[in-house]
């Protein structure tokens, strides 16, 4: 196949671009929830 | 990464739809007889787009409701789908130059399907820009979804008057023109449910940030309000 | 009263204030003024190139001024909290909406009558000929640009950093009315000289379109 080198890194920055945003949201998530058991803790005292 | 909440289904059979896609286009699509293997970028390039207007087209209704109910709720999905929308819109424009390079020689042409994809860009990444910079809950939600009502009815003329400048000044056209053979039609069609669902799936993740986001916001109010 | 009147009153208001001072229309036309003779460099003013240039950099001009010239409709009255008090009034808030998009439709007018004619005595553009049919484009370019303007000002006056704000929502959403603008001035200076409709259709539905969600959208806009 012509040109497979370039096909090849098309479709890796596609799903690259998808999987780091995917990694940023779910590292937002993680730090946040850690953000909401910190107040729920400070709010039972 | 907390795994617990995560909709193994879902994902699994979003993997899977993503998984048939891709050899559908790699290897069942038929090969294009000019342009070689790079052409089946189309089958990736054509559906990012579509799936960027699909999230466009959501928050556009989520602005609405938003407008006449006033539950936040609407405006945690709407920023989600934005957000979403405007990562496949970054997919289209940068498989777009890489389309073009082996094909034309160069990296842009103002291609009118291009140009309008990034003009369509510009609109949405000023709609999160917008939000950062309105800090106060209500306003934000209200502020952005006019700003968003505005901007989805503009992509219509948006992408009517840089077609019909196009067509006075011709230039090279990415996405190639002419007719579907019926293989190449539904081997698009697949891939585009492969990204819909995965666009599905990332909303769905967003949206819960931004209700975590909102937990925390008053709980935080709520330590506040306790410590005087 | 209705919305006309009171459109009128919200009208003449902006325009006494304004023509106090002055500062606004003075500011934005030498603005446009240096973009007009900076531009002069970056290509050779022949005939034949300012007529292929020449409207181009016209309403990107007119674009950028009016951007910058949009900003204090909304953000004036933040300071004391006058459109609280403009609110109170028993009149349609569609009124106060509508009045000001006249008044910066005037304003932007202003500007841009005032700087044609140094345009073409600048690049060696004929425009008298066509006169007639090159201000009925720029009224319909330039009520785009004041209708957006207009709402997208009262939206960024609520925000952080409005004035860099404004530019940022405003010029994308423009799109057409720059392509189509340009496409009829072009069509106007062009040999023979013709009104392109197909474009002018575009100017008449834009603004039609961005008037009709004004209107629907004037209390969002207005809300505090």
């Amino acid at each position: 196949m012509k040109n497979f080198e370039n096909l090849f890194a098309a479709y890796l920055l596609v799903w690259a671009i998808l999987f780091v945003y995917h990694l940023t949201v779910g590292a937002r998530v993680s730090k946040l929830q850690q953000e909401i058991d910190r107040l729920k803790e400070l709010l039972k005292q | 990464m907390n795994f617990a909440r995560t909709n193994w289904p879902a994902v699994l059979g979003a993997a899977a739809l993503i998984g048939v896609a891709g050899y559908a286009a790699l290897f069942i699509a038929p090969e294009e007889r000019t342009m070689g293997a790079i052409q089946r970028i189309f089958y990736f390039h054509v559906p990012c787009a579509w799936t960027a207007f699909s999230a466009f087209f959501v928050v556009f209704v989520c602005n609405i409701v938003y407008l006449v109910r006033r539950d936040l709720k609407w405006d945690w999905i709407g920023v989600s789908a934005a957000e979403v929308g405007l990562a496949f819109c970054t997919a289209v424009l940068v498989t777009g130059p890489i389309w073009a390079r082996p094909v034309w020689g160069i990296w842009w042409t103002w291609d009118a399907r291009l140009t309008s994809t990034f003009v369509l860009w510009l609109m949405y990444v000023s709609y999160l820009l917008l939000r950062t910079l309105l800090p106060d809950t209500e306003k934000r939600a209200r502020i952005s979804a006019a700003f968003g009502i505005f901007a989805f009815l503009d992509v219509p003329l948006v992408y009517f008057s840089i077609w019909l400048w196009r067509t006075q000044h011709p230039q090279p056209v990415i996405g190639g023109g002419g007719s579907l053979d019926p293989t190449m039609r539904w081997v698009l069609l697949l891939c585009w449910s492969a990204l819909l669902s995965v666009m599905i799936l990332m909303v769905r993740q967003r949206y819960r940030l931004e209700r975590m986001r909102h937990e925390a916001e008053e709980l935080a109010h709520a330590v506040e309000e306790r410590a005087r | 009263m209705t919305i006309i009147r009171a459109a009128g009153i919200v009208l003449s208001k902006e325009l006494r204030l304004e023509f106090r001072s002055r500062e606004l229309l003075t500011t934005t036309v030498v603005f446009v003024l240096m973009v007009i003779v900076l531009f002069s460099f970056s290509f050779d003013p022949t005939s034949e190139e300012s007529r292929r240039f020449g409207p181009g950099l016209l309403w990107i001009a007119f674009l950028f001024a009016g951007s910058l010239m949009l900003n204090p409709s909304f953000a004036r009255e933040q300071s004391n909290d006058t459109l609280h008090a403009l609110r109170l009034a028993p009149v349609e808030p569609f009124a106060i909406l509508l009045g000001k998009i006249l008044a910066n439709f005037a304003f932007l007018l202003l500007m841009e009558f005032l700087l044609l004619p140094i345009f073409a005595v600048l690049y060696n553009v004929a425009m008298l000929p066509v006169l007639g049919r090159l201000v009925l484009v720029l009224l319909l370019g330039t009520l785009g640009l004041a209708v957006t303007g207009t709402a997208f000002s009262a939206i960024s006056a609520q925000a952080r950093m409005r004035e860099l704000l404004l530019p940022l929502l405003l010029l994308p959403v423009l799109t057409p009315i720059l392509i189509a603008s340009v496409e009829c001035t072009s069509g106007l200076l062009a040999d023979p000289p013709e009104l392109r409709m197909n474009w002018m259709n575009v100017l008449i539905a834009f603004d039609i379109i961005f008037l009709a969600v004004s209107y629907l959208l004037c209390e969002t806009l207005l809300e505090e």
